[in-house]
């Protein structure tokens, strides 16, 4: 099992971040429910630590590591606000569908 | 056994699971398949060497950010089963527009060079050598990220706190 | 210290979880087949002692579970920042209270966070 990184070239790695990465974004423009586009971006982020963690073990570079610590606190934070702020515009009108929070548009 | 066998089997997975928060009709098994996805991804940790990126990874996302999801989505969507879909022409645009996405990652990194394979003392994943770069290198950001969470912690009290007087 | 540092190490712990899941597994749906059946409708009710079930069992539940979780996720993430700097305090202790210092002001931003919520009374359970 240790062999793998000597099988398994790079490339691999890039090919399915970039293939969960769509996916993400597949999803932030099929859904309407507020809270999957927010899941759908979640993905994207973990789509980009793998991807990070997948450069710095062919490195051998501890960088790497260090800043997917850095996202997945970002993450959490921005997860505290998003939800609570979803759960705000819940109270008030109802709905976390995305075409009713049209508010803003022009 | 073809020693490349956990990265394909991991790989689809991941895929097949990422596919399913898009597609699924119900909000809750999106929430429970992006929950597997972030196991399988956590696989690929442990496949890279990152041992404790992936005890953290389970902790942080699968433990902590899904369970909020799920509250949240238990809180909003109590009794609606089905949420309203997009009509089929924008789920077209949504597919094919991310399709060409796919398709530009892919065309932009196929003609880079590889990385030679590494040699097998890899031993970075490690706690140690992660607090060495982590307290080290980036001790500016580390402590920038107290402040990130103190800010997140405020607005957090500020906007799900009822007024009480 | 000799530190696990290869996947093959961990062969043992994912087995062992293999083992444990398998046997959560086998028991789950051995119980099903095993047992015996008899379907009816009113055997597949919710029994709420002779009285007739009504309404939805999912009820809406108050809105400071969900100011508690999200601060739990908050100080989750502080929490994992400390392993290893926990690692690695020995020996950087040889060399002075710096890796110390580092520690309080991270700490110290946070727990004025903590002031700060115990004051709004977030964590106040009425």
């Amino acid at each position: 099992m240790n062999s793998i990184l000597q099988v398994i070239p790079l490339n691999y790695y890039v090919a399915l971040a970039a293939i969960l990465f769509s996916i993400g974004v597949m999803g932030v423009m099929f859904r309407r429910n507020a809270i999957i586009v927010f899941m759908c971006i979640e993905l994207m982020l973990n789509a980009v630590n793998m991807l990070l963690t997948a450069f710095s073990t062919y490195h051998g570079d501890a960088s790497g590591q260090v800043m997917v610590f850095f996202i997945m606190a970002v993450a959490a934070a921005e997860v505290a606000v998003g939800l609570a702020i979803l759960v705000m515009i819940y109270n008030n009108i109802r709905t976390v569908d995305i075409n009713e929070l049209n508010k803003l548009k022009w | 056994m073809n020693p490349s066998l956990p990265f394909f089997v991991l790989a689809t997975l991941s895929v097949f699971s990422a596919l399913m928060v898009v597609l699924s009709r119900k909000p809750v098994h999106s929430v429970l398949y992006l929950i597997f996805c972030f196991f399988t991804i956590g696989g690929h940790y442990l496949l890279l060497n990152a041992q404790f990126l992936f005890a953290v990874h389970i902790i942080v996302y699968a433990g902590a950010i899904m369970v909020l999801f799920l509250f949240t989505l238990m809180f909003i969507n109590m009794n609606k089963e089905l949420e309203p879909h997009k009509s089929n022409l924008l789920k077209g645009a949504a597919t094919i527009a991310a399709g060409c996405l796919l398709l530009v990652l892919v065309a932009a990194t196929k003609g880079a060079e590889t990385l030679p394979a590494i040699s097998k003392t890899s031993d970075i994943g490690t706690v140690s050598n992660l607090g060495k770069a982590l307290y080290g290198q980036y001790l500016l950001p580390f402590e920038l990220i107290s402040i990130l969470l103190l800010t997140a912690m405020v607005g957090a009290v500020m906007l799900g706190k009822k007024d009480v007087e | 210290m000799v530190l696990l540092s290869t996947p093959v190490d961990y062969l043992p712990i994912a087995m062992m979880f293999v083992v444990a899941i398998g046997f959560v597994l086998f028991v789950m749906f051995a119980t099903h087949w095993m047992g015996p059946k008899h379907k009816s409708k009113v055997k597949l009710e919710a029994f709420e002692c002779g009285i007739e079930s009504k309404g939805n069992s999912r009820l809406p539940f108050s809105i400071k579970y969900f100011l508690i979780a999200i601060l739990f996720v908050l100080f989750d993430v502080e929490v994992i920042f400390m392993y290893p700097w926990a690692v690695n305090f020995a020996e950087w202790s040889k060399h002075g209270l710096a890796a110390f210092g580092e520690m309080l002001v991270f700490l110290g931003l946070l727990v004025f966070g903590l002031i700060y919520i115990i004051r709004k009374g977030a964590l106040k359970w009425e």
